[in-house]
């Protein structure tokens, strides 16, 4: 039983994408606009030319927060959408009826539909792929080159991820919606 | 009753009546058309996305459950709250009830992926928490009580009965329709809709979507000629109508205020982006609220003929509230940052139904025409001596 979250050190991004791409071989995703499970946001460059401002030009490596208080999960009409016994938010593809409402509900973008189940998929902190096998990271995390990403436990007060938040200011996205996100962006 | 062939397939072949006959089959093969191409080529046949996940499909369910809902509430100021103009209708306005959500119905079982999933797992694993679950459930009840109150309005009459099953029926449909507007209103991701707007903005949207179908179907029957007892029910509906469209600006008018004042991000822009398309002010406000307003407030509530070609009117203003009430929704971008080099940043996203979701959704009308026509060929839906 843990409590599973994703630090982010967001500034060290080179927008490589490594970690989308090997999330999509980890876990099956299918080519297609729509068909991913994480993804590298960029923020548009600030100030006009010849004056940008060059540091304005941030990525922010994104996916699902795994929020503890998923609206995706309270909206699921068949709790097709649950909390694993590491409090990961997983789609139950038996029990999904694709009315895409948690797609809606999710103030991320973080869900799509899966064709190969014509089920809502989303990251699952690679639970049925490689924590699944013992392993203790994400794929993203593994293949990242510059270390952006930080996974373990929230409960547990030794891990790498308790330890960096202890020790680093972090922001939350849209955590005035009480959604209460385990992904944090470190400052 | 009366079920045989031949009373099913003649009709008085008047111009009126073979055009609304051969919309209707032209609909019903649409509908056929779009499931066909639905069953072959899923999602992948509409144009709703990961951004923009709901369209006309659910606009369209929306647009027919609330037609039920409004005739069940229409039909019982006659049979539940007991006056009498109103309870010559009472039948109509049930079978048109049950016919409009069954065409609810079919559209929205093409646009859930798993109906059938759904069914089974609605009971063993509910999602309480879940306003779609509240409103499926009670939509079910509430079709289990509206059909056994037309039977016993219609085939076993017993009047105990059919008002017991009424007054079932009116507080399911609205307990099923405001969880309607909750489906939309407990969104916490979209600060337009979230809020206690929606669910009471259905109830009453419901209420004038019954007014103006029971003129329609009215105006129908009776070639928009009406015999002097329904004449004095409809200055009754006509004054109720013009009420309930009074309130209606006023919600809106107010909501749209709220939303713009102060302008917080995201909502104020997403209001204003809502109320500056001609869907809003030709579609929504023109034909759904003033025309048929107007023709009330300065006839004094005495205009009955011309209110069948504003209820017409009034219907299509119903389709583009619940159009926008979909798009409107989820038109403002959940990340508005670009994922790629090459990319423009997010801007409000575009949206516009595909044929086949065109075919589906309109083509539920067809549904409803085909079901409107058995239900007045196969029952008894005019008023008994006692009434």
């Amino acid at each position: 039983m843990a409590r599973y979250g994703m630090a982010l050190d967001y500034k060290s991004c080179i927008n490589c994408r490594a970690c989308e791409t090997a999330c999509k071989a980890e876990n099956g995703v299918l080519p297609g606009r729509d068909n991913y499970r994480i993804w590298v946001g960029q923020k548009e460059i600030e100030g006009e030319y010849p004056k940008l401002s060059i540091s304005s030009l941030t990525y922010q490596p994104s996916q699902c927060q795994h929020c503890d208080n998923a609206p995706c999960q309270q909206v699921c009409p068949t709790n097709a959408t649950y909390y694993d016994e590491n409090r990961v938010v997983r789609v139950d593809p038996e029990k999904c009826i694709l009315c895409t409402y948690c797609i809606n509900a999710c103030p991320y973008d973080a869900r799509y539909v899966d064709d190969r189940t014509v089920t809502v998929d989303k990251c699952n902190f690679c639970s049925d792929t490689r924590l699944a096998n013992g392993e203790t990271t994400t794929a993203c995390q593994a293949t990242c080159p510059t270390k952006v990403r930080t996974f373990g436990d929230l409960d547990d007060p030794n891990s790498d991820i308790s330890q960096l938040l202890e020790k680093r200011e972090y922001r939350q996205i849209k955590e005035h919606l009480g959604t209460k996100p385990k992904l944090f962006y470190l400052l | 009753m009366n079920l045989s062939i031949k009373n099913l397939i003649t009709f008085r072949r008047t111009p009126l009546n073979l055009l609304v006959a051969v919309t209707g089959a032209l609909l019903l093969a649409a509908f056929v058309a779009g499931a066909v191409v639905y069953f072959l080529h899923g999602h992948h046949a509409f144009n709703v996305t990961r951004q923009h996940p709901w369209g006309l499909l659910i606009a369209m369910y929306v647009f027919f459950v609330v037609s039920s809902t409004g005739l069940c509430i229409i039909s019982s100021i006659g049979h539940v709250f007991g006056v009498k103009e109103f309870q010559q209708i009472g039948k109509r306005a049930i079978a048109g009830a049950i016919v409009t959500i069954i065409s609810g119905f079919a559209v929205i079982a093409l646009e859930i992926g798993h109906p059938i999933t759904m069914l089974i797992y609605n009971v063993l694993t509910p999602g309480l928490t879940s306003a779609i679950w509240w409103m499926g459930t009670l939509y079910g009840i509430y079709l289990c009580f509206i059909m056994l109150e037309f039977f016993f309005l219609t085939i076993k009459i017993n009047h105990k009965w059919s008002k017991i099953f009424g007054i079932g029926g009116l507080l399911s449909g609205l307990a099923a329709h405001s969880n309607l507007g909750a489906v939309f209103g407990f969104l916490i991701s979209r600060p337009t809709a979230n809020g206690v707007f929606y669910p009471v903005y259905f109830i009453l949207s419901a209420m004038i979507t019954g007014c103006y179908l029971i003129y329609i179907i009215y105006g129908f029957k009776y070639r928009n000629n009406y015999p002097e007892p329904l004449r004095v029910m409809f200055v009754k509906l006509n004054k109720i109508l013009g009420m309930l469209l009074g309130i209606l600006i006023f919600f809106e008018a107010w909501k749209i205020l709220t939303a713009l004042y102060g302008t917080m991000p995201e909502r104020a822009e997403t209001i204003m982006y809502a109320v500056t398309s001609p869907n809003f002010i030709i579609g929504e406000l023109l034909l759904g609220m003033l025309i048929p307003f107007f023709i009330i407030l300065f006839s004094n509530g005495q205009a009955v003929k011309p209110m069948v070609y504003a209820s017409l009117t009034g219907m299509i203003g119903i389709f583009f509230m619940r159009y926008d009430l979909v798009h409107d929704t989820l038109v403002y971008p959940m990340t508005m940052l670009k994922r790629s080099e090459y990319q423009l940043p997010p801007t409000l996203l575009h949206y516009f139904p595909s044929p086949t979701e065109m075919a589906i959704g309109f083509g539920g009308i067809g549904i409803t025409i085909l079901g409107l026509y058995i239900m007045e060929k196969v029952f008894n839906l005019d008023p008994d001596s006692e009434d």
